[in-house]
């Protein structure tokens, strides 16, 4: 859920979108320099612009019963890196908040900074830790989608604590509230999109592997893997 | 139909054929009054505004605008609520003034929904695209969101159709089952979307396209007399709200 039209006093929302506008200029020169230098990058970045909208219309089967959909910024965070998800989480927020009228635009800016700029470099972090701790491209998966998913809303719990300070107990007491209603309740999601996250990659390493190891997800197999593998299927 | 009610009020509404510029400053403006005045009684003029505008003259279907707005106003309402408990030593409570902290959240929140609302039902993206060009958006960054835009409803129909025939098959009759589809139907419309993008890379590759998708915009000029009356409504509603 994104914070709506209006919701965040106007310091607030001025505020967030200085804090992420640098990350977002960031994303749109690396878009930028990677369209001029390849010009054919501009239908494969609005694809995974139309498939990070699109991958939040998924409705996410919930352990608890109830639907909801991932944020997907996790999964665009590990096949296209941080600072392209950036520029293009910031395209989907603006046409989600005008095709769906989820979000808003003068919250755009702090919608910006949990969904394009926390989410996906927590999850990538998470990712790269992973794997450079020795786990497999399917647990590494896991722990970047879950997490990407989970910091998103952790930051937008404490965006609306910073912004509504509890009468009593000030900004403890506030994050304490906003975390139970919006972080709490998105755990068992964020479990879910990881878990999506692992069987979408899994059909992706069978089906789609070139255009992984193009990304530079998967190692391009070794002359005598492929020759091992060929051997195995002659066997 | 394209399969986003917003977007089909828009394609369809009176004011497309408006200067998309127009309707940005009208929009813009009561946004900025929905955010700045205060609630009574300028968010509410700037609600009624936004509502009896799109309602009246750009003739966006009630029941879209209505559907619309449901979303946001839960999260505004689980919002608003967890913004005025009080959190004291274990116990809740309602903080001091709560309803009237409660009543401004929601009023300035309906109020910028609307405008954005009113905004979002009478312009395509397609023409909002272009007009971020103005405002030295580069020209690299609109090409791909235009992409975008335009890919976006190709694949939400692979999405339905796939998932369509997914149910059918009984792909989603448990949650094991719907778990593994739904991991199937992301795959898919992932590898289509790249199929998409190569397909209509190597179409235009073939047209001779080198540095960019040049298309001409559609000349809309801008309406002196809309924008007179835009400028004559917004003064009219930071009168009433500050003084009143």
């Amino acid at each position: 859920m994104h914070i709506a039209e209006g919701f965040l006093p106007a310091p607030h929302a001025i505020g967030w979108t200085v804090a992420a506008a640098p990350f977002v200029v960031h994303g749109a020169r690396a878009v930028v320099k990677e369209v001029r230098e390849h010009p054919e990058s501009t239908l494969l970045l609005g694809a995974a612009g139309a498939f990070t909208f699109v991958l939040s219309a998924i409705k996410l089967p919930s352990v608890t019963g109830s639907s909801s959909h991932p944020t997907g910024t996790g999964a665009g965070a590990v096949l296209f890196r941080p600072p392209v998800m950036a520029l293009l989480g910031t395209v989907v927020l603006l046409f989600q908040a005008l095709l769906l009228a989820h979000g808003g635009l003068t919250t755009l800016g702090a919608n910006a900074f949990a969904f394009a700029v926390v989410g996906p470099w927590a999850g990538y972090g998470a990712y790269r830790l992973a794997r450079g701790l020795g786990a497999g491209l399917l647990p590494g998966v896991f722990v970047a989608l879950a997490l990407a998913d989970l910091a998103t809303y952790v930051t937008t719990s404490l965006q609306l604590a910073l912004a509504f300070p509890d009468a009593a107990s000030g900004l403890a007491g506030a994050a304490a509230k906003f975390l139970g209603v919006f972080a709490l309740t998105q755990v068992p999601l964020a479990v879910a999109e990881g878990l999506l996250g692992v069987l979408l990659f899994r059909v992706l390493t069978v089906n789609a592997r070139p255009e992984l190891e193009r990304l530079g997800v998967l190692r391009p197999a070794t002359a005598e893997e492929t020759a091992e593998e060929t051997a195995e299927e002659v066997r | 139909m394209t399969g986003l009610a917003v977007d089909d009020a828009a394609w369809a509404s009176a004011w497309r054929t408006r200067s998309p510029v127009d309707k940005l400053v009208l929009c813009a403006g009561l946004v900025v009054c929905a955010l700045v005045l205060p609630v009574w009684p300028g968010g509410v003029l700037v609600a009624l505004a936004a509502v009896l505008l799109a309602l009246g003259p750009a003739r966006v279907p009630a029941r879209t605008f209505g559907r619309a707005v449901r979303w946001p106003l839960a999260f505004v309402a689980v919002g608003a609520v967890t913004a005025v408990v009080s959190v004291d030593g274990g116990g809740l409570g309602w903080a001091p003034d709560a309803a009237v902290r409660a009543g401004e959240l929601v009023g300035h929140s309906v109020a910028g929904g609307a405008a954005v609302l009113l905004l979002a039902t009478t312009t395509p993206m397609s023409d909002l695209l272009p007009a971020m060009r103005r405002l030295r958006v580069p020209g690299a960054v609109v090409e791909v969101a235009s992409v975008t835009y335009r890919l976006l409803f190709v694949l939400l129909e692979s999405l339905h159709t796939i998932r369509e025939a997914q149910t059918a098959r009984m792909g989603h009759s448990s949650l094991r089952r719907s778990y593994r589809s739904s991991g199937v139907l992301a795959a898919a419309v992932l590898t289509r979307s790249w199929d998409r993008a190569r397909r209509m890379q190597e179409g235009l590759a073939g047209r001779g396209m080198e540095t960019g998708l040049r298309v001409l915009p559609e000349a809309r000029p801008s309406s002196p007399a809309f924008l007179a009356a835009t400028a004559t409504g917004l003064a009219a509603l930071v009168v009433l709200g500050v003084l009143a």
